[in-house]
Formats: C-alpha cells, sequence, structure tokens
C-alpha cells in the first residue's frame, strides 16, 4: 500500500535479459563484471524478492497496482516486450503494422507460442481477451485502456450483452487478428505491451474466479501458488519460447507489509532482494556493507499540479509568469540531496530519463532550474498586471502517507526565501482521501501533489494522460483542467507518426508548450532504487521500476 | 453462578452490536472513495467503478449497508474483501498467528513479572530491588517500536541469533523476539503492580497474625501475601489479553507477522468496512469474554467474592 501512495505502478515488462547484454548494460562495472559470470554458472537457484500482496486476483486486466503487476507481468508475454531502455522488441508478434493514418493496425502473431497449459496462443486469445477487459459487466480497473479500440462504447453502455466483442477486432485467421481503432495511435504498437494486453487461454472464461488464484502462463515464469498474505511462487516456465532467458529456478515473493522489515531480511540475508528501500535507510542502503544497493534513474516524474482555476495562476500572460517564477523559485538541487539524500534526479522535461523520448535541452528547460533573479523580476511583472494578495499565501496540498512531508515543507521555504511571499504546504492524512479531494476539483485555489508512473515507455503516457483537453474536466488524470489547442494539435500529429522518433520529436515540441504554459510543475524524476544480499547478482530495475528478475542469480 | 453467567452472556449482545455499528460508522466516515483509490492514481472508469460499487454495496445509504453486513453476519457470511477472497478466510489465516504471538507474549510477560515482581517486593530496598525497579521503568518508558528495531537490528542482523522476520507461519523461534517486545512493556507494568502489592499487603496485620501464629515465613508468603497480591494482577493480564490481541500491530509490522494487527490497519487503510467491523466483533468478543473469565478467576482467588 505504501507504495501505491507514492505511485501506482501499473504497467510493465521484464526487461530484454541477460541475452541482450548489451540492451540491459547500464549497471556498474563490478556489476557488469558479476552478471557475466552469473551467466556461466546458470543455475536453478529460487530467488526470494519483496513483495506485497496482490489487491486483486492475478487477471492482467484487473491489476493496476504493482503488488500484483509484478507477478502478472512475469508469468505473461505479450505482443512485444520492453528492452532496458524501454524500447519495444516484438515478442508474440511477428509484425504489428499501421495503416496510413495509424487507425488500422494488422496484428501477425509468430509460430508456435503457447500457453502452460499447453493450448496455442492464436489471434483469438487476444481478441477475446481484450473485449473481456473492455466489456464494463466484468468490472475491470484497466479497462479504459481499450478506449481507442472500436466498440468500446458499446460494452461500457449500461446493459451491454456480458458475451460482448470489441467491434474493432476481426480475427483474420489464426495467426493474424486487425484492430479498428477510433483515433489515430502511432504508439498502439508501444500500448500492446501493457499487461492488460496479455493474451488469455480458453479455459479462462469457464473459471475466471478460479484462473485468478490459479492463473495460467504465457511467459518465462509459470505460476506454481499463491499462499494469501504470505508468499506467490514462480517457476521458471521451461516450455517458454521467448527470448527471455532466465537465469534462476524461479522467483518466490515474500508478502511484506512494511518495507523496513523487507530490507532488514536482506541485510540478515533472509531475503535476496528488493525493488524499493525504507525511508529509514535511503541515506545508507549504497554504503551499507550488508548489501547491494542499486540506485539508477527511473520513470517516475514527481511533479505539483497548478489548477487553471486557480486565483492569478490562469492561464494567460500573468498565470504563466507565476508558473515559471514559482518553478525557478524552487532549489531542486538542495531540496533532492538533502532532502531525497540525492536519490532523484532534477527534471529537464515532462518525461523521464529512463523512457525513450526523454529530452535534456528542450527550449525552456531553464524554467526548471533554480534562478531566484529571474524568479523575482517573473513574479514582478505578473504583480505589474494584477498584484498579490500580500497577505494570500501559495499554497500546496500532498498527501502525508508518502513520505512526501520534507520535501513539501522544504518547497515551501524555498518559495517564501526566494520570493518574499507566504507559502505554505498543507497535509492531507491519506493518499485515498487527497485524490478524492481532487477528483472532486476541492483544490481549486492550491496546488496539489502529483506523479506519474507511465504505461507503457512513450512520452504519450504522460502527455496525453495529464495535460490533453480529453484527459481534462475528470475524463482522465488532467487535474489541473488544463487546455491548449496547439498542443492538443501536436499530440494528435504525433498520433498519426509514422514511426516512433518522428512521433518523438512531435512530443518533444509538445513539451516544450507545456515548459512556458506550466500547467504543472515537475520537481524530479524518482530513482528506481533497489538492494540485494551479498550473494545475488543481477539484480536491475526495468523502466516499470519492476526488477528485471530474469537476470536474478545467486551463489550457494 | 448459572444466573449470573447468563446475565453476563446477555449482556454482551447490546454490547457487540454497540460496537459494530459505532465501527461501521467510523470507517463509513472515513474520508476517501475506497473504489476511486483502486484505481491508483490512474483514471477512474466511472461505469467500471459504479459495477465495482454495486457489488459490494457501497452505492447504498450506510443504514442499509449495516442492516445487510448484520443480515449476511448473522448467517456467518462475511461477505468478499475487495482481493476477491471470503472475509472469513482472511480472518481464519489471521487470528491463528495471532494469538499464538498473544500467547507467547502473554505467558513471557506473566511469568516473568510476577517473579520478578515477588523477587523485587520479598526485597524491598536492596540492590536486586533496585536493578529491577530501574529496569521495569526503562521498558516502561521505551516504546515498543524502539525495543523492536533495536532487538531486530542486534540479534536478527548482526548477530543473526534469531530470524530477523517471522514471515508466513511461523513457529515458536520465529515469534520468540516479536513476544518478547510485545509482553515487554505489560511485563513492566505487571512487576511493578506485583511488587507494589506484595509490599503493602506484607505489611498488613493479618500477615503479622499469621507469623504470630507462628506459621513458617514460607507458608505465609504462598498462602497469604501472595494470594491477596495477584487479584490486581490478574484482572490486569485478564484485560491486556485483548490489548495483546488487537494492539500488537506495531510489532506486526516491524517483524512483518501477517496476523490481526497488520490485516486490519490494511483494511483501515484500503477502506474495507465489512473486514474491519468483522475483525473488531471478534476482538469485542474476546475481551468480552476474557473479562468474564478473569471475574470468575476472582472467586477462585478470593472466596470471599460470591457471584448470584
Amino acid at each position: 500500500m505504501k507504495k501505491g501512495s507514492q505511485l501506482t505502478l501499473v504497467s510493465a515488462t521484464i526487461c530484454a535479459l541477460a541475452l541482450l547484454a548489451s540492451g540491459c548494460g547500464g549497471g556498474s562495472d563490478t556489476k557488469g563484471a558479476q552478471q557475466s559470470s552469473s551467466s556461466q554458472s546458470s543455475n536453478n537457484t529460487v530467488i526470494s524478492v519483496h513483495g506485497c500482496e496482490p489487491a486483486k486476483p492475478l487477471i492482467p486486466s484487473n491489476t493496476v497496482e504493482s503488488c500484483g503487476g509484478q507477478v502478472v507481468d512475469a508469468i505473461n508475454s505479450k505482443l512485444v516486450r520492453f528492452d532496458d531502455q524501454g524500447k519495444a522488441h516484438n515478442d508474440l508478434a511477428s509484425e504489428i503494422k499501421g495503416n496510413d493514418d495509424m487507425t488500422q493496425y494488422k496484428v501477425t502473431l509468430v509460430d508456435g507460442r503457447k500457453f502452460s497449459d499447453g493450448t496455442p496462443i492464436t489471434a483469438k486469445s487476444f481478441t477475446q481477451a481484450w473485449s473481456w477487459a473492455a466489456n464494463v459487466n466484468n468490472g475491470q480497473l484497466a479497462s479504459s485502456f481499450f478506449a481507442n479500440i472500436k466498440g468500446y462504447d458499446d460494452l461500457q453502455k449500461q446493459g451491454a450483452p456480458a458475451d460482448g466483442q470489441l467491434s474493432g477486432l476481426k480475427v483474420v485467421d489464426d495467426k493474424t487478428f486487425t484492430v479498428d481503432l477510433s483515433s489515430p495511435s502511432s504508439t498502439f504498437p508501444i500500448q500492446v505491451g501493457y499487461t492488460a494486453f496479455a493474451p488469455l487461454p480458453e479455459s479462462f472464461y469457464k473459471d475466471t474466479k478460479a484462473y485468478g488464484e490459479n492463473p495460467v502462463s504465457s511467459g518465462p515464469y509459470k505460476f506454481e501458488s499463491w499462499q494469501h498474505n504470505a508468499m506467490v511462487k514462480l517457476r521458471k516456465n521451461t516450455t517458454y519460447k521467448g527470448d527471455i532467458k532466465v537465469q534462476n529456478g524461479g522467483i518466490d515473493f515474500k508478502v511484506y507489509t512494511d518495507v523496513a522489515a523487507a530490507y532488514s531480511d536482506v541485510q540478515a540475508g533472509n531475503l535476496d532482494a528488493i525493488d524499493t528501500i525504507p525511508t529509514s535507510a535511503q541515506k545508507t542502503f549504497m554504503t551499507d556493507n550488508l548489501v547491494q544497493g542499486y540506485n539508477k534513474p527511473g520513470s517516475v516524474l514527481q511533479m505539483f499540479t497548478i489548477p487553471t482555476t486557480m486565483e492569478h495562476f490562469g492561464q494567460n500572460e500573468e498565470g504563466h509568469l507565476r508558473r515559471q517564477a514559482i518553478s525557478m523559485a524552487l532549489d531542486r538541487k538542495m531540496l533532492i540531496d538533502k532532502v531525497l539524500g540525492g536519490l532523484g534526479v532534477q527534471p529537464t522535461d515532462f518525461t523521464a530519463p529512463a523512457i525513450p523520448g526523454y529530452s535534456k535541452n528542450l527550449k525552456g528547460s531553464d524554467n526548471l532550474k533554480y534562478n531566484a533573479k529571474k524568479a523575482k523580476e517573473y513574479w514582478a511583472k505578473a504583480d505589474a498586471i494584477s498584484k498579490w494578495p500580500a497577505d494570500k499565501s501559495f499554497q500546496m496540498v500532498y498527501n502525508a502517507d508518502g513520505g512526501a512531508k520534507d520535501f513539501y515543507d522544504g518547497m515551501a521555504n524555498s518559495i517564501k526565501n526566494t520570493l518574499g511571499i507566504k507559502a505554505i504546504a498543507t497535509p492531507v492524512p491519506t493518499f485515498s482521501e487527497f485524490r478524492g479531494n481532487v477528483n472532486k476539483r476541492a483544490y481549486n485555489d492550491a496546488a496539489f501533489r502529483s506523479a506519474w508512473s507511465p504505461d507503457y515507455p512513450s512520452p504519450e503516457s504522460y502527455l496525453l494522460s495529464n495535460f490533453a483537453s480529453s484527459a481534462a474536466d475528470g475524463n482522465g488524470s488532467n487535474d489541473g483542467d488544463y487546455k491548449n489547442p496547439k498542443f492538443d494539435d501536436l499530440l494528435k500529429q504525433a498520433a498519426k507518426a509514422k514511426d516512433t522518433n518522428e512521433a518523438n520529436k512531435l512530443f518533444q515540441q509538445a513539451e516544450e508548450i507545456l515548459l512556458q504554459d506550466m500547467p504543472a510543475v515537475p520537481l524530479y524524476y524518482a530513482n528506481n532504487k533497489g538492494a540485494s544480499a551479498k550473494n545475488v547478482h543481477g539484480l536491475t530495475l526495468g523502466w516499470n521500476s519492476y526488477p528485471n528478475f530474469a537476470e536474478l542469480s545467486k551463489q550457494k | 453462578m448459572g444466573k449470573y453467567l447468563l446475565r453476563r452472556i446477555l449482556q454482551m449482545i447490546p454490547v457487540v452490536l454497540g460496537t459494530t455499528l459505532l465501527i461501521y460508522a467510523l470507517v463509513f466516515a472515513l474520508p476517501g472513495d475506497p473504489v476511486a483509490a483502486m484505481f491508483g492514481d490512474k483514471p477512474v472508469n466511472q461505469a467500471v467503478a459504479a459495477q465495482i460499487r454495486s457489488e459490494y454495496n457501497l452505492d447504498k445509504p450506510f443504514i442499509v449497508q449495516y442492516v445487510l453486513f448484520l443480515k449476511n453476519a448473522l448467517t456467518l457470511n462475511f461477505g468478499n474483501t475487495f482481493a476477491g477472497q471470503p472475509v472469513i478466510s482472511v480472518i481464519g489465516r489471521a487470528f491463528p498467528v495471532t494469538i499464538k504471538l498473544a500467547l507467547m507474549a502473554f505467558v513471557f510477560e506473566g511469568i516473568f513479572g510476577v517473579i520478578f515482581g515477588i523477587i523485587g517486593g520479598l526485597t524491598k530496598g536492596k540492590w536486586s530491588d533496585n536493578i529491577i525497579l530501574v529496569l521495569s521503568l526503562l521498558l516502561i518508558s521505551v516504546p515498543t517500536f524502539v525495543t523492536g528495531f533495536i532487538l531486530q537490528y542486534l540479534f536478527g542482523v548482526k548477530w543473526k541469533l534469531l530470524p530477523a522476520t517471522a514471515g508466513a507461519n511461523p513457529g515458536f523461534i520465529d515469534l520468540l523476539m516479536p513476544a518478547i517486545v510485545l509482553g515487554s512493556v505489560s511485563m513492566a507494568s505487571i512487576i511493578r503492580l506485583t511488587r507494589t502489592e506484595i509490599t503493602s499487603n506484607i505489611s498488613e496485620d493479618y500477615v503479622r497474625t499469621a507469623r504470630a501464629k507462628g506459621m513458617s515465613n514460607r507458608s505465609v508468603i504462598m498462602r497469604h501475601v501472595l494470594r491477596n497480591s495477584l487479584i490486581p494482577v490478574v484482572t490486569y493480564l485478564g484485560a491486556d489479553i485483548g490489548g495483546l490481541m488487537g494492539g500488537a500491530m506495531i510489532t506486526e509490522r516491524i517483524f512483518n507477522i501477517q496476523g490481526v494487527g497488520n490485516t486490519l490497519y490494511q483494511a483501515i487503510l484500503r477502506g474495507e468496512g465489512t473486514l474491519v467491523v468483522s475483525i473488531v466483533t471478534i476482538l469485542v468478543l474476546i475481551f468480552v469474554i476474557t473479562s468474564l473469565l478473569v471475574d470468575l478467576l476472582y472467586a477462585v482467588l478470593d472466596p470471599r467474592i460470591r457471584y448470584a
């Protein structure tokens, strides 16, 4: 839960594994060496890792949190998989081909891949699974991921037929199906790497409840057992024919409710790896000689949103000046070093370093750097347009259960000291209460904490969900209700782009608009942090912050 | 006696009803929408959310939800958790673990508390008494999580003498350290309670009379002083069982014990009304029953007390 309240890590996919050593590099030199030595002595030891109790049965389209997410991700293959750089590679698909305006895709599957129950993975395994997930009768938490497929709205209406199928999906033959989209999407071939798009076997529909407790696998691991509140056991899937090379005999997810307890177990040698670091150890884990620490830039972007409704902060000249002034008034480096112990990276854009399309040199990225002089100047300019009342506080609301207190207090001080205005950080006890208020738009005259972990490794996941007009007014995560037709238009162009590079260029242009309008102020990229016991090799965390399980190995 | 028992048992009904209503209302009043929280910080699909709400009766008014809960509870059907598991099986997993832990802590604090209390009381003012006094004061003033983390680090991580955490299906060794941590504060209270009772009883007239009659010191202490001194200790121990069952939350988190405290904590975080109320109801029952047992024990310890 702690994890959920900090960042709900939705999607995922195991990175390209040891086989693609080039793609999975990035480790320190010593780690690289350990990795290669371990791959020679490939063994069948089971690795125990920190886990938490899945919030829902292990059904791909109903798993939107990391506890269940990392399990579901490890046992399911998707059309594409992602390497360590977040780049998509074909997995179950041999080709995903779009038409001219990217509204229709033809998907061809590779031969010979099977579910762990022995049945073949066919076109129907996908179309049926996606339709089932999109059907409102099944109440799937990830159903909105299918929103762009034609026929989705019909399946979301009250009284939709229980066995209704998405009209946009057509099976051509066993190995081929077509997808009709409601609007162009150049990132569709990336999106299908998200766990909710996993194929499901025929047996799933006979008893979905039983499946959720004992799922069939299509990935590098097969499910062995789930003892609730105690352990989820996965074993190497010997019938798996994909590209991921598994270096261990299986993964045991030991359930912890408190990461501090899990960290103590890694220190004591009772647990092999942990994918997060408790607050109490954040300053010490990289130098702790009882463990091997891991600390690399990740994909989570921490921000705070300034709603358009906030007085003096509207989307106009005065508002833009003030938003930029606030951003430049924040001494992010000091806060990251002092409060986060250096476990974050200063932002330069609206995505994150682990994402293809991330950029350090966008026009206007200076607005994300501490500059007291310019901040004061911009604030004064805005005051010339309309005066900020001397007794008014700039208020920032955050949830107190995610460990954000020190950072927000520090921000308030930084703004106070730089701009000479009143600034306060206001805590709300729980994440659930906080999100409830945000959804009700209760903070219309205060800034509030926001964070994003992408659903698929593309700038689109950050931009479309958080800043597009279509996601405003309660239709998505654009909680500040930011609307800019120019920005929307660039996203639309990117959706029709012919390839990922072209799309990413357009996304970057769109981000340059955001750097001026500043609908939300980026604070830092949260690092992926983890630790493993002394005798464990190959711990790396993927773009989705999940460990690359297949790479873990251990000396007895 | 029989009449007294019946009356006490009948009294339990309004107590249980009252607490369930109160707890249900409190959980209901918790701010935040549990269904929206399931989506994390992803957009909430309203159609799906409505589907989930109706599945768990969350779309109905408070009093209807409560009555439905009661009706189902009478047939021992406590419904399902948000994770789709029967509440009864969640409880069935959590309680045995906590009962084991609470019993170990109970035995630990009872035995050591009384023994050290007696030593302190009988050697009042001597060095042994002073050491016991200072140590018990220390234990009372240090919060459980401090003792917990320190013992965990020393015995679990540094010296590796005991498992650092208990984990699933814990055995005696796994629960030894948590039980000591959990029982330590109560043990210190029991030491002080026993010690004070003994020092005050030992100077009572009846003790002097007994000694004057030539009774051996041993039987004076065992038959008169101890028996009278232990009545408040038994009361304390009885009340503490409930506390040990429900109050193990901190200890359970530190040592990763998947018991009642941890389950309750997570249920509250998720806003799972039925799970919270079901667990609390059982805790209330345990509390009521143990206090009844304690009252009955009085009669054994003190023949002057009679129930009618």
